[in-house]
């Protein structure tokens, strides 16, 4: 197997852009992604299209705004781990010898997504009655029952997220100054302890990544360390008493402990070796229960470390440094990416203000509703 | 004063295939499940193949499944509920995961306001109307608290 790592990285800011279409975002963040590598377009072997709400043909026809070279395209689709699918896969492409340099282009329009639903009159909108928001919220309820803890501990993570965010120039949310347990709390409730300041927003963009051979990065780029991708695995779930086979369903728990377990495994290393993480915090629940899932700390620990600022920049191990899905945003295929763009500027020393001080190994986690459960390590030499 | 005329328009599921819809109004409706032939383990909604990795067998029979479950967990919803135009959702609705006595665990709405849900309590489904349509009610499946219930 050949190794493999990120090349060049791009973003076009999320946000809520009604004006400006897929092509336009999804060219910008690749062109980015392409120069940052030190590459031109002619270069790309092959490219995967992480797109959610998707016309036929939408990954191919995108495509064309960078040029029509005859490379093989695919679009891949898993919900909120398309892009971390998508990238997976460019990463199987190098690693096995087939490509030499590959696109992943993630790209999505949740704000016109949400203008197109229906009045949830179909029979397929049955589902529709139980929010991602109240799935989640479920989670929260049974963690105040069992752990004891207390909306102030959402709220603190959400507050990290967004004040990590206001850090970040392509947060889709940016404070104007710095944000509070108590203006969290405050905020309008959605469903029950989940207040919309837990909660990811809605909102348009696209990001890239450019991965390629590892012996090509420092050919490419001699200036700057080499970002290698040193595990990957995508699982879905396995079957266990209380499974939910319809509605929004994120789970079960054990698929995220399954997959770190995998990562850490091929990667040779342990969650104390991590220097950052990215999780799938499109609620903040989701986030503290990763905590304890991907081994950062003891399970019914995380309230504890939490209140310690274990995770925030500066802690033991800062999570969402960029702002997470909660203040970076969460368009949908591009959100992935969005990891993999931050972690490596992390990894690089590029992350400016939110920088963390020597960052080796960085873990990027995202799961899709259904459920799939992506994992990366990134670690530079 | 006289009471009034009940109207009991016809009621159709808004999916069909899910639960049962009772002549008798007074009679709660059931989840239509599966149950494996070869292990045991009941699903919902109903499938052709056992889920469980060890098994996998391709023999399972339909099978009726409450109406009686216990709450996992809980929230309330505040938003109007999906697809409804029934005034009593416009402010919100709960929403709970709840553990049927033959093993599966459902997510639907519940009926009632936040404070009246419990982890642990009796639940027993119900028929709610979403819409009226074409002089048909469209209806959900939902649980609400038994009083008294442990």
């Amino acid at each position: 197997m050949k190794e493999v790592a990120v090349l060049g990285v791009g973003m076009y800011r999320f946000g809520m852009w009604a004006d400006v279409t897929n092509a336009t975002m999804a060219r910008e963040a690749g062109m980015m992604a392409v120069r940052d590598a030190g590459l031109s377009f002619g270069d790309v072997q092959a490219a995967y299209v992480g797109h959610i709400f998707a016309q036929v043909m939408s990954g191919v026809r995108v495509m064309k705004e960078f040029g029509l070279t005859g490379i093989p395209i695919q679009r891949i689709e898993n919900a909120s781990a398309t892009g971390s699918a998508a990238f997976r896969e460019a990463c199987l492409a190098v690693a096995s010898g087939r490509h030499d340099v590959v696109m992943v282009l993630g790209f999505d329009k949740m704000t016109a997504m949400i203008q197109q639903s229906t009045q949830g009159t179909a029979p397929e909108n049955m589902e529709d009655t139980i929010l991602p928001a109240a799935f989640f919220a479920l989670w929260a309820t049974r963690r105040m029952h069992e752990r004891g803890m207390k909306p102030e501990h959402l709220a603190r993570i959400a507050a990290k997220n967004f004040n990590n965010g206001a850090l970040n120039p392509m947060s889709q949310r940016q404070a104007d100054k710095p944000v509070t347990v108590e203006k969290v709390l405050g905020a309008r409730m959605v469903a029950w302890p989940l207040t919309t300041m837990m909660s990811c927003p809605i909102g348009d963009g696209a990001a890239c990544a450019i991965v390629g051979r590892a012996d090509l990065a420092k050919k490419l780029r001699p200036d700057r360390p080499v970002v290698r991708v040193t595990a990957s695995t995508l699982q879905s779930e396995k079957y266990a008493p209380g499974h939910l086979f319809i509605g929004p369903v994120v789970g079960p728990a054990r698929m995220s402990v399954d997959s770190s377990k995998e990562v850490y495994e091929e990667a040779g290393v342990g969650p104390e070796d991590l220097d950052l993480v990215q999780v799938h915090d499109a609620f903040a629940i989701e986030e503290l229960e990763y905590y304890e899932l991907l081994g950062l700390c003891k399970p019914g620990e995380a309230e504890k470390c939490i209140e310690r600022g274990d995770f925030e920049l500066g802690g033991r191990v800062p999570v969402s440094t960029d702002g997470g899905l909660i203040a970076r945003g969460h368009p949908g295929g591009p959100t992935g990416l969005a990891q993999i763009w931050e972690t490596t500027l992390q990894l690089r020393g590029e992350a400016g203000k939110r920088q963390v001080e020597n960052a080796r190994i960085g873990m990027c986690h995202m799961m899709g509703g259904g459920s799939v459960c992506v994992i990366h390590l990134l670690q530079r030499d | 004063m006289r009471p009034m005329a009940v109207e009991t328009r016809p009621r159709v599921p808004m999916k069909p295939g899910l639960f049962t819809v009772p002549d008798d109004p007074r009679e709660p409706p059931k989840f239509l499940g599966s149950k494996c032939s070869a292990c045991g383990e009941h699903y919902f909604p109903r499938r052709a193949i056992c889920a469980r990795p060890d098994c996998l067998s391709e023999s399972t029979v339909d099978v009726e499944m409450g109406p009686r479950g216990t709450l996992y967990s809980y929230t309330f919803v505040h938003l109007p509920l999906f697809g409804s135009t029934n005034l009593e959702h416009m402010d919100g609705y709960g929403v709970g995961q709840v553990d049927l006595s033959e093993g599966p665990r459902v997510q639907v709405p519940l009926a009632g306001k936040q404070g009246d849900f419990r982890i642990g309590q009796t639940l027993q489904a119900e028929l709610d109307t979403l819409r009226e349509d074409g002089g048909r009610d469209i209806v959900i499946i939902r649980f609400r608290p038994v009083e008294g219930a442990q």
